[in-house]
């Protein structure tokens, strides 16, 4: 009871401050640094990112130490997506031996994440339950979006799925407790040697040589599985505009869907994608100009990275406003047949006004200056679509062409 | 403040700040230029020509500013209103018992950004006056332009439409789209971004000539300590510095008068052909009294 009363108390800490009520405006919400807890996201995520992500790193090492002795005593005693899977569970009276012939995958997942994240291209980060939770309150962001609650779309699976079958997400699935069981297991073996060697003499050699090659076994072909994986998803993806900072092929891997680059930018120009990126592209944030009002002028702002420092796995590499400047999202077109300059001879070159880079030429046409892009300048921030007066919009931007 | 008051009233004397109210001379309209380094006190002087803020400014009057704040750039890059130039105006109108100082102002960049970064966000720091983005949902009201021959109604912000005192204080620079922006031009970072885009559509120059036709400010004063020559209106451009402000009544002679530091012909500007054309003004520089003061 008491022990249920304490995880209670974590899980509404957690939803409170990841719906940021207590924080003043412009303070990052507590959210943004919940998924780093996890060593599965902040370590698998820097593996497969090849970037130490700075000592933001480190937030994962408690959970790890913790495992290492006490295996996973975080689970049933403070993750407050176990705590919520749990005690919905226990609405089903009658469900709680259905996982009896579901096989446990947690060791194999949490295997994979890290073999894959070895070979560059770590498959199912997502499935991480603190990134997963973390993703539910990221949905609530200001401005509000229906589309946004994409992201809110794993936590309500794993309820739902724990009605169905109770435990199953805590007992089966959940690679971060896998993790934990992994990490744990030398300590936990030589603990039970040592009381084995006082009652018996000697009988846990052979298991231990099957549980090795067990997990050398699982390495190897998660390893092979990223390997392949990578090279079956990450190229020949159809084009996106990504968030400043987005690695490039292995970008659908390593984004873990957290949700706090769409809660982090001040402009609401990262969406979810429901599908341009491909199926395992889904919840990825891709930029959209315009999709909050039309009217509404904002854009990729030249002096902002606050979507970049957010990232807890990497797939948004932090950047400096120097290096921003030198990141492309993608590349501004100027369709001639909707310009207002070009073909109507107007005089507006609002693109020009508002791009922040001079990427915007003025061309003399017919006594009206119109506008043409330097290509070298561009910078994809798309504060010339967001402007554009024409109807229909007569310049977009478009994603880079991926090399 | 009061060592301030004493230097300007003796600086006044020095330049015979005698108002020239009426145009004098069978001109059409008075500009009276400023030349100098301290911003604060040739805004004093340019307005004591004028009649003092006494003139423009009574007590109890809701007085509303329009600087360009439009772009997120520091005062050097001379794409927005210099601080001080607000900032005296602001405190003149304190001064002078304005109830209410309203600054509404319709940025193209972020505000969050555009505001800070202009100086003028900190310069209005302790005085009652109020920098803000009007809110697109009710910050604004629909109003009829009936002498508009392209532009019929826009959308303004209340404060400006509510205004007892309306004060228009751009900056003069290189526009890509108008070739210049000076004060009938600095309307546009004030009305709504629908009303705006609607003027490049149907035609910039008579939109912005047309809006002039309704909206009367009471005091034009350009900002031209530095202009920004190319690259205009975000920059940064090539920069040049007369080391003037321009002051007048008459919004298209100030505007014309401008002009020439661009080296361009009132006229070779539309919105200033077509302005003196509909009546708002004298364009013709050779029908407008231009006072020089040196400060």
């Amino acid at each position: 009871m008491k022990k249920n009363l304490i995880r209670l108390t974590v899980f509404l800490l957690c939803a409170l401050l990841a719906l940021n009520l207590f924080l003043p405006d412009g303070a990052k919400p507590f959210s943004l640094f919940l998924p780093r807890v996890s060593p599965l996201l902040s370590f698998a995520g820097a593996l497969g990112a090849r970037r130490f992500a700075g000592w933001l790193c480190l937030f994962g090492v408690p959970l790890l130490l913790l495992a290492f002795f006490k295996q996973r005593w975080f689970c049933w005693h403070v993750c407050p997506m176990g705590f919520a899977a749990e005690m919905v569970g226990k609405l089903n009276k009658r469900g709680a031996g259905h996982i009896r012939r579901v096989p446990s995958l947690n060791k194999a997942l949490a295997l994979l994440v890290v073999g894959s994240a070895v070979a560059g291209y770590p498959v199912f980060l997502w499935l991480d339950p603190l990134c997963i939770f973390n993703g539910f309150f990221a949905a609530l962001r200001k401005p509000f979006l229906w589309m946004s609650c994409a992201t809110a779309a794993g936590f309500l699976l794993i309820l739902l799925a724990s009605v169905a079958a109770p435990n199953i997400w805590c007992h089966r699935l959940c690679p971060l407790g896998g993790l934990q069981e992994l990490v744990g297991m030398p300590w936990k073996r030589f603990k039970s040697r040592k009381t084995a060697q006082k009652a018996v003499s000697d009988n846990a050699s052979p298991l231990d040589a099957h549980a090795s090659r067990r997990l050398f076994l699982g390495i190897l072909g998660s390893g092979v599985a990223g390997a392949g994986a990578r090279f079956a998803l990450g190229a020949g993806k159809p084009a996106v505009l990504r968030p400043p900072g987005a690695v490039k092929l292995s970008f659908n891997a390593l984004c873990a869907r957290c949700g706090n680059c769409m809660r982090a930018c001040p402009y609401g120009l990262l969406v979810p994608d429901l599908g341009k990126s491909g199926i395992d592209g889904l919840c990825t944030p891709v930029v959209a100009f315009r999709h909050l009002d039309p009217y509404q002028e904002q854009y990729c702002f030249q002096d902002c990275k606050a979507c970049t420092e957010v990232c807890p796995t990497g797939a948004l590499a932090p950047l400096t406003v120097e290096q921003k400047h030198e990141r492309p999202l993608g590349i501004a077109v100027v369709d001639r047949a909707k310009c207002v300059a070009w073909a109507e001879k107007q005089y507006c070159v609002v693109c020009q006004e508002y791009c922040p880079y001079q990427a915007v030429r003025e061309v003399e046409r017919n006594g009206v200056m119109c506008p043409e892009i330097d290509a070298a300048k561009c910078r994809g921030c798309g504060a010339c679509e967001s402007a554009c007066p024409a109807d229909p919009i007569a310049i977009i931007v478009n994603p880079l062409p991926q090399k | 403040m009061e060592m301030q008051r004493r230097e300007f009233i003796k600086a006044a004397v020095a330049a015979g700040a005698v108002p020239v109210l009426a145009a004098e001379g069978g001109k059409q309209a008075t500009v009276v230029v400023v030349h100098g380094k301290d911003l604060v006190k040739m805004l004093n002087l340019g307005v004591a020509k004028l009649g003092g803020w006494g003139a423009f400014i009574h007590k109890g009057d809701k007085v509303a500013i329009k600087p360009n704040v439009a772009w997120y750039s520091t005062p050097a890059q001379g794409a927005n209103t210099a601080p001080e130039l607000v900032r005296e105006c602001v405190l003149q109108a304190e001064k002078a018992g304005a109830e209410k100082i309203d600054i509404p102002e319709n940025p193209c960049a972020p505000e969050k950004k555009a505001f800070p970064q202009s100086g003028v966000q900190d310069a209005l720091k302790g005085t009652k006056a109020r920098l803000f983005r009007p809110n697109a949902r009710d910050g604004y009201r629909a109003v009829d332009v009936p002498k508009g021959k392209v532009c019929k109604t826009a959308e303004v912000p209340n404060e400006i439409l509510d205004a007892d005192c309306l004060i228009n204080m751009p900056v003069a620079k290189h526009h890509g789209g108008a070739t210049l922006s000076l004060s009938m031009k600095n309307w546009m970072g004030s009305v709504s971004n629908k009303t705006r885009r609607g003027w490049h559509r149907d035609g910039l120059h008579q939109c912005i000539a047309d809006f002039s036709t309704f909206l009367k400010p009471k005091l034009v004063v350009i900002d031209a300590s530095r202009i920004m020559l190319d690259h205009g209106p975000q920059g940064p451009g090539t920069l040049a510095y007369p080391d003037e402000i321009i002051l007048s009544t008459d919004p298209v002679a100030a505007d014309a008068y401008a002009a020439t530091l661009f080296k361009h012909k009132p006229f070779d500007i539309g919105y200033i052909k077509i302005g003196h054309e509909m009546g708002i003004g004298c364009g013709d520089l050779s029908k407008v009294n231009v006072v020089r003061i040196e400060a």
